[in-house]
């Protein structure tokens, strides 16, 4: 036996575990895609179990491209994507150089600022929704009520009076409606994960050699001017770690957008293939296959992304 | 140009109070090495000059104005880090370009100065490279650049050379007096290395516990150290010490004085000449060490004081035998033994 035979056998149950894994869900659905293939039907009993005499070929995409939710789906999917990570990045970076010094309580705070982390997905959603940003009874409603009140206090007020008579009353926003409720996914996911950006940048700048920035002092530079030319380029590889990890995760949102508003005017290709699979397996199957197609898309540039920052 | 003046210029950290007021005059010009033992201010001194560190009270004035209150960037000094400090993410070119561009100089008077100071420390090939393509040695030199091409008034260099071998450090070293003499730029330069020092320094400036002890040039330090300290931290290996009642019955007649019990003599290794009659002391040999060029003999008096003779040539005497030794009483030094100060003759 030379010497790379044995490692080689070690491996194989691993290997061909992780490929069965990945390829029997995979040709499944690629099998599925072009088929026609329903839970339930009246009119067609034939096409509720899988068969090859159920042929559909490219039927299924065409009908999945035709749909109307599914180009809106794919822009809502990139929409809160990119938002979720400029602002988590942008958060990240600003709050994780503000706890990067000595205060009393920095341990405490650092505690409270990661905690979000570990709520659950859907009990954040529920929790935003119902006690943050509902019209009525959250936060939101609380607050627009105050300073109705305060305003309208004010139009009494001599002299100035006709100034705040001028102010409309305002209007709380309601984020289950069409227009707004990615806006309200957007806001719950980050600021779910902007502790976990923070907990990686902090971990990094703690690596940052100080004296690199005494010399920037020495050289003129203003801390801002230390913060771009120095930290963000020392922070490269983390926001690239942050960047992918959270694209993987939230390119399959799913729980947050059901309890906002049911997919009302805020649908991902996640969400998509859930209401499909009520019933159309065929269809389901076929916009799996275009969500993996856009993850690769976007893999494709994140490792790009990632390897020119690991290369130098 | 300009030369610095320290008045009582004292630091504390929260309640432990480290620099206990420092006085100093430096000239223009002048380059001053700080030497002391670990943890003495040596680097605390030199960035409160550079205004890395609040001074907490006293004055500096670089020239004739007072800095305590300038910031660090407008204050005329550049400095030279332990461990380089070059922008990772910046090539050579930009690392030596930052300072000038933060002052918003204008490009083609950055690029003419990056370059001139690439010609003088002979980096000109690497401006393109990025530093962590770069030996020690060379990094140390766009760190220089980096400090040159700002045409400070004062140039700070805390322990510029610990990081390189032996034989780098000894290149470096001459670069760095050739570039003193070349900038007549006023230079401060903190290190451990007394060879540095020595080689170095128009002034030597020796601290301890936040205090200066002495400050002179290289030669009035090893002659007339103001102290034990300073005589036994300047020159290698150590200056020896006796007591008056480990000396022989002849050595008040060698040295021209009578030592009593409260005077402590000093007598450098390298002056030590073994001699069979009329010795000022003598010791059991222990150990030689044979470098060639010259001996270390290593001995151990009656009394259990071990002392160090630097010798042209190995003794011929056995290891346990005695060894009587003589000295030319103008190179012999004494110190009263509790102060610690020079006995002036
Ligand atoms: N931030 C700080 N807080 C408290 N004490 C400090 C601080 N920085 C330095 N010190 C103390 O100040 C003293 C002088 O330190 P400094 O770094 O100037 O010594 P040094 O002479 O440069 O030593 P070395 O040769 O080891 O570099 C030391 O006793 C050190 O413990
Ligand atoms: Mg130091």
């Amino acid at each position: 036996m030379s010497k790379r035979t044995l490692p080689r056998i070690l491996q194989t149950p691993s290997v061909l575990l992780l490929l069965v894994w990945m390829l029997v869900p995979l040709s499944m659905t690629l099998y599925f895609s072009f088929i026609r293939y329903v839970l339930n039907s009246s009119i067609r009993p034939e096409w509720t179990t899988p068969a090859l005499s159920n042929w559909r070929g490219l039927g299924n995409y065409k009908y999945v491209l035709d749909a109307k939710d599914f180009w809106f789906a794919i822009q809502n999917s990139v929409l809160i994507v990119s938002s979720i990570l400029i602002i988590t990045v942008v958060l990240g970076l600003g709050i994780a150089v503000l706890i990067n010094r000595n205060f009393p309580g920095r341990g405490i705070v650092r505690v409270l600022l990661i905690s979000p982390f570990f709520v659950m997905p859907a009990v954040n959603a529920v929790l935003w929704i119902n006690m943050i940003l509902d019209p009525v009874l959250g936060l939101q409603g609380l607050a627009v009520d105050g300073l109705n009140s305060l305003i309208d206090g004010l139009r009494d007020f001599p002299i100035l009076g006709w100034f705040f008579n001028l102010w409309p009353v305002l209007e709380p926003i309601s984020f289950r409606a069409t227009q707004t409720s990615a806006y309200a996914v957007i806001m719950m996911v980050a600021w779910q994960w902007t502790p976990f950006a923070v907990l990686i940048f902090m971990t990094s700048l703690q690596s940052e050699d100080e004296s690199q920035k005494e010399a920037a002092t020495l050289d003129g530079a203003s801390p801002w001017s230390q913060f771009i030319n120095l930290t963000v380029p020392h922070l490269a590889r983390p926001i690239a770690i942050v960047v992918m990890i959270q694209s993987i995760f939230h390119l399959s949102l799913y729980a947050e957008i059901e309890i906002v508003s049911r997919g009302n005017g805020n649908k991902n290709l996640p969400y998509l293939i859930g209401e499909f699979t009520s019933n159309n397996i065929g269809a389901a199957s076929a916009t799996g296959i275009f969500a993996v197609i856009l993850a690769n898309i976007i893999a494709i540039f994140l490792l790009r992304m990632v390897g020119k920052t690991l290369m130098d | 140009m300009a030369g610095l003046t320290l008045r009582d210029v004292r630091k504390s950290y929260g309640a432990t109070q480290v620099m206990h007021g420092v006085d100093l005059d430096i000239e223009d010009g002048e380059f001053v090495v700080f030497v002391g033992p670990s943890g003495c201010g040596k680097s605390t001194l030199l960035r409160m000059i550079a205004g890395l560190e609040e001074i907490t009270s006293g004055s500096v004035c670089i020239g004739d104005t007072e800095v305590n209150q300038v910031a660090a960037s407008k204050r005329g000094v550049a400095m030279v880090f332990q461990t380089y400090a070059l922008y990772p993410h910046m090539t050579v070119y930009k690392n030596m370009a930052f300072g000038l561009k933060q002052a918003k100089t204008d490009p083609a008077e950055i690029d003419r100065r990056v370059k001139a100071a690439a010609e003088i420390l002979q980096i000109t090939d690497y401006l393109d490279r990025s530093p962590r393509n770069l030996s020690g040695g060379q990094r140390q030199r766009v760190a220089i650049g980096r400090a040159i091409v700002r045409d400070p008034e004062v140039f700070l260099f805390d322990e510029p050379l610990s990081n390189l071998d032996a034989a780098l450090r000894v290149q470096t070293r001459l670069e760095i007096a050739r570039l003193h003499e070349r900038l007549e730029t006023t230079m401060i330069y903190v290190t451990h290395d007394q060879v540095e020092a020595m080689t170095l320094a128009d002034k030597i400036v020796v601290l301890r516990d936040g205090r200066v002890e002495q400050v002179g040039s290289p030669i009035e330090l090893y002659e007339r150290p103001r102290n034990a300290f300073v005589a036994q931290f300047i020159g290698s290996p150590k200056m020896n010490f006796f007591d008056a009642d480990e000396l022989t019955s002849e050595a008040a007649g060698v040295l021209g004085r009578a030592a009593d019990a409260n005077v402590q003599i000093g007598l450098r290794p390298e002056h030590m000449i073994p001699t069979a009659t009329g010795a000022v002391v003598e010791g059991k040999l222990e150990l030689v060490e044979n470098l060639g060029e010259y001996a270390l003999v290593h001995l151990i008096t009656a009394k259990g004081t071990e002392f160090i003779a630097k010798t042209e040539k190995p003794p011929s005497q056995a290891k346990g035998e005695m060894i009587g030794f003589t000295i030319k009483p103008e190179l012999a030094h004494a110190f009263d033994k509790t102060t610690g100060l020079r006995l002036v003759e």
